[in-house]
């Protein structure tokens, strides 16, 4: 047994509230196997990731019982039971990085910008091997660097984080965890902020190198595909507890504890899907409430001293796009292609560079302000972050009144008033949140204000741009089923903008694939989804991680 | 860390009042409020305090104030707006319709006291001392401190740079200056001069730096071009040069002052609004705002405004103490007003004459430095209460 952690708790200490992150969770993982720890946010899966290679702030943290037993090879060879917990600090550091690695989720900024990479993977291997040498560290970074695939590592080993992509970073990063040879790789959550196809080679990659040195990895993630793909075995977290362990296999395909079986019926593709009843109402009909012409959105890229354009952006590149009255349209993409671009331009957040919008038949693309007022009734748009979608300063009832009064929806303050009350019991919140601040609701909870107030409005066409990507999957199971009710009742037409195929395959009666700001497919998402013609999309569904049900034990 | 953070419970509490409550808790920012308050008070009440019309007397049976006779109409208004604020701040009604009733409120009672209120025009200070020596008055209540600002003495004769407490007939608690007037009388005059240079000159650059920031950082582009020249043009005007030069060309006025000072210092506040409307701008409520087809008043000063405001105000408490700084400097340099009592231009006094006068220089400077020192211990307790770094901390 490489580690064993032993009724381990972690209490945070923020003033005078002690939050028990951790609870009491014990599990073990054995050498060369992968284990993966699955909760919502907020569970405490990375402070038990955080608490095994003893990272926490000893200010706010403790550990009131417990033991995180790990085998600690020496250098040569022989085997010693050390406690994590109670080691004293200098012993933990040999420990840190050189047996025990770790990776983080964001490889934007856990590289140190002013330092190249090679210099960092050097100092980490100098740090734990004080007789190396220069030469020989260098050599061994550019192995390092080779192992995660890097193109061309002897050259690229001089050059600084930011001219490698988040992909590549994650790669450096992961390099620079194995540069020692660790007997540990702790990875909390590493492919969370990366694209769906650049996330499937990171996880390819991870696993090789498991299989080369015989490592075991402790896995922190959200995501049950990620989870099939890669876990040996797993055990699910709720606020601060284990609530059940096993194989992977096991686990997903017969889940015994009731929150298990929660989490797993809530991923988009076990959602009950109740289209079939109303595809025929809603297929139909063939009058077009939105039509995009060669549409195109360029940013200038200016230089020099009096500000000359160079250069465009190409965000939105000629886009064709044609939404019949009722039809959920989902816009598919990987990050910086476009798609969240597009859903601004058509609401003339972002005034488009070239081509026409028309909406209801009318062209809208050189509405004035005043013109375009009416039309903010018909269209509105949800956001993809609740934390900066409503503002910090306004009551919730503010929030949703305001645009009813400019646009002259109810006779007096008290009717709106009503009005918005309707509306909250309508996204499944209580009347008496009207008076509450942004700051006391949860992250699910303001995404519902968040569409509430959307449909204060009663618009016709919401764009909805990633509305569900920062919420947790039970949450965003009944967001989703929320929309769709909403939908049916309302007769509302969608934009859907996501990078979830999942999410789109359960939500959307027609999907249009989106890259480099262009349209590279679109058709009905069951024809889509199941048969790709053009190979980026080929390729983009093939990189989705799936959960496998119904497989043999 | 996000866990740390969802796990705490959320606090029923809105912003503003979070951080007021954390400013109140910093022993350094309850000091500094203490002694601000302790200013405002004196300069309200400064003729009740130290004046050398008693403030009853009777005369042949009849009981008369002549200190009530003689205040001035901004003594009148200042003790009018002074309780209004009491009273408001009491009332339970919203704090928008308070703000609306004071501004009402307060330039009604200013037009009405400035109209009606006229005090004679030549002050004898020395009579009711003469009188009360020749016996006609039956009894008076003075105030604790018994001279005016500009009561230089001329009855008691060489009363003119008197050490503290030094005097035989008069008690001086601060002593006197050169021309005899009491130093703490004359100070507590002056710190109606103090609080009113720092408020009013820093309310004209907020309002003007809000103003160009705002629109710079909203619709950036031309306009923010346009802005940030601007800011740089005023930004290398030397301000006590400026100063200088419009004492020598306009005469000594206090409202110049004001206005100059004012108008020179809104760079740094056009800036902070500036970057702070920039970043909002792109913020997801803001947008959501614009795509409600909210009019562009209501985005720029309901939704943008208050969550870039924070900062405005910790850089005003700097402000106000610079400019205290400036108006001391100006009148230390012997350009201040002529006859009102001036901390600088006390200061001044104690270096001018040939010996130096310790008490001259001590009590007025240190007034300066307190006041300013008060204003800088509450912005900086503000700053650490809005910057979520600072506040980690200190924890």
């Amino acid at each position: 047994m490489l580690l064993r952690v032993d009724n381990l708790k972690t209490y945070l200490r923020a003033g005078d509230d002690v939050v028990k992150a951790v609870d009491g969770i014990s599990f073990e993982i054995d050498r060369g196997e992968t284990f993966c720890l699955v909760g919502e946010s907020g569970s405490g899966k990375s402070i038990t990731a955080l608490s095994v290679i003893q990272l926490l702030p000893k200010d706010v943290c403790e550990h009131p019982s417990g033991n995180i037993f790990f085998k600690y090879r020496h250098d040569d060879e022989t085997h010693e039971q050390v406690d994590m917990v109670t080691l004293d600090e200098e012993r933990r550091r040999h420990i840190r990085g050189a047996r025990i690695a770790m990776i983080f989720q964001e490889p934007m900024t856990s590289l140190n910008p002013v330092f190249t990479i090679g210099d960092q993977i050097i100092e980490a291997l100098q740090m734990h091997a004080p007789t190396m040498g220069h030469d020989e560290a260098r050599q061994r970074a550019i192995e390092a660097l080779q192992q995660v695939q890097i193109p061309n590592a002897a050259e690229r080993i001089d050059e600084y984080p930011h001219r490698l992509s988040g992909g590549q970073r994650q790669r450096v990063m992961i390099a620079m965890a194995m540069a020692c040879e660790p007997d540990l790789l702790i990875a909390d959550e590493p492919t969370t902020a990366l694209d769906v196809t650049v996330q499937a080679e990171i996880l390819r990659l991870m696993k090789a190198l498991q299989q080369r040195t015989g490592m075991a990895m402790l896995f922190i993630t959200h995501d049950f595909g990620v989870v099939a793909q890669i876990a040996d075995r797993l055990a699910v977290m709720k606020q601060g507890v284990i609530v059940e362990s096993g194989t992977a296999r096991r686990l997903i395909n017969a889940p015994t504890h009731e929150y298990t079986r929660k989490l797993l019926a809530s991923l988009p593709e076990n959602l009950q899907r109740q289209k079939s009843v109303n595809d025929s109402l809603h297929r139909g009909s063939d009058t077009a409430l939105l039509e995009l012409k060669g549409l195109q959105v360029y940013f200038p890229i200016k230089k020099g001293v009096m500000q000359r354009t160079v250069d465009h952006v190409k965000a939105v590149d000629g886009i064709d796009l044609t939404i019949p009255q009722g039809q959920i349209l989902a816009l598919v993409g990987e990050s910086g292609c476009g798609k969240s671009t597009l859903g601004r331009a058509i609401l003339r957040l972002t005034e488009p560079t070239a081509g026409q919008i028309y909406f209801n038949g009318q062209e809208i693309t050189t509405l004035q302000r005043r013109e375009m007022q009416p039309l903010r009734r018909e269209m509105q748009i949800i956001f993809q972050d609740p934390m900066s979608s409503l503002n910090p300063r306004l009551s919730i009832a503010a929030t949703l009144t305001e645009p009813m009064k400019v646009h002259g929806i109810g006779e007096s303050n008290e009717e709106r008033l009503a009005l918005a009350q309707a509306l909250l019991e309508r996204v499944q919140m209580k009347g008496e949140h009207l008076w509450r601040y942004p700051h006391e609701f949860s992250g699910g909870q303001r995404q519902r204000i968040g569409i509430a107030r959307a449909l204060a409005l009663n618009p016709k066409f919401i764009v909805c741009d990633e509305v569900t990507s920062a919420l947790d999957v039970s949450v965003q199971a009944e967001i989703l089923q929320m929309l769709l009710e909403l939908r049916r009742e309302r007769d509302l037409t969608l934009l859907f903008i996501t990078h979830n195929i999942g999410v789109v395959e359960y939500v959307s009666d027609e999907m249009a694939v989106m890259h480099n700001g262009r349209i590279v497919e679109q058709g009905p998402t069951d024809r889509v989804s199941r048969a790709p013609q053009h190979s980026y999309t080929q390729k983009l569904l093939a990189a989705v991680p799936r959960v496998e049900f119904g497989l043999q034990q | 860390m996000s866990e740390i953070e969802t796990a705490i419970p959320c606090q029923q509490r809105s912003y503003a009042a979070q951080v007021v409550r954390e400013v109140l808790m910093q022993w350094g920012a309850r000091i500094g409020i203490v002694w601000i308050g302790l200013l405002v008070i004196v300069s309200v009440f400064a003729p009740f305090f130290a004046s050398s019309h008693p403030l009853l007397l009777s005369e042949q049976s009849q009981i008369s104030s002549p200190l009530l006779h003689s205040l001035s109409a901004t003594d009148v208004t200042l003790l009018a707006l002074f309780f209004m604020v009491l009273l408001l701040s009491m009332v339970k009604i919203s704090v928008r319709k308070k703000m609306a009733l004071a501004l009402l409120l307060g330039s009604a009672v200013a037009t009405v006291c400035y109209t009606f209120i006229s005090p004679p025009q030549l002050n004898i200070y020395e009579q009711y001392r003469e009188q009360e020596r020749a016996g006609s008055y039956e009894w008076l209540i003075r105030a604790p401190i018994p001279y005016s600002p500009k009561d230089y003495l001329r009855d008691v004769g060489d009363s003119g740079l008197k050490a503290p407490l030094s005097a035989t007939e008069q008690t001086h608690w601060f002593g006197t200056d050169e021309n005899g007037a009491d130093v703490l009388s004359r100070m507590i005059h002056a710190s109606r001069i103090a609080l009113s240079i720092g408020f009013v000159a820093t309310g004209i650059a907020m309002v003007l730096g809000t103003i160009i920031g705002g629109l710079m950082g909203y619709f950036s582009g031309v306009v923010d071009m346009i802005g940030m020249r601007l800011v740089e043009i005023f930004e290398a005007i030397p301000v006590l040069f400026l100063l200088l030069t419009f004492v020598a060309f306009f005469g000594r006025n206090l409202y110049v002052m004001m206005i100059i000072i004012g108008i020179t210092s809104w760079t740094g506040y056009a800036r902070f609004v500036r970057a702070e409307f920039l970043k909002l701008r792109q913020q997801e409520f803001v947008q959501a705002a614009v795509a409600c087809g909210l009019p562009l008043r209501s985005i720029l000063f309901r939704h943008i405004l208050p969550n870039g405001m924070a900062p405005i105000l910790v850089a005003t408490s700097f402000g106000v103490a610079s400019a205290i700084l400036a108006e001391a400097t100006l009148s230390f340099l012997g350009l201040g007003l002529v006859d009102d009592p001036s901390w600088g231009q006390m200061l001044n006094q104690a270096v001018q004459s040939a010996t130096f006068n310790w008490w001259m220089a001590v009590f007025p400077g240190g007034a300066i430095f307190l006041t300013v020192f008060a204003y800088n211990l509450i912005g900086e307790t503000m700053r650490d209460a809005i910057d979520p770094y600072t506040k980690k901390s200190a924890k």
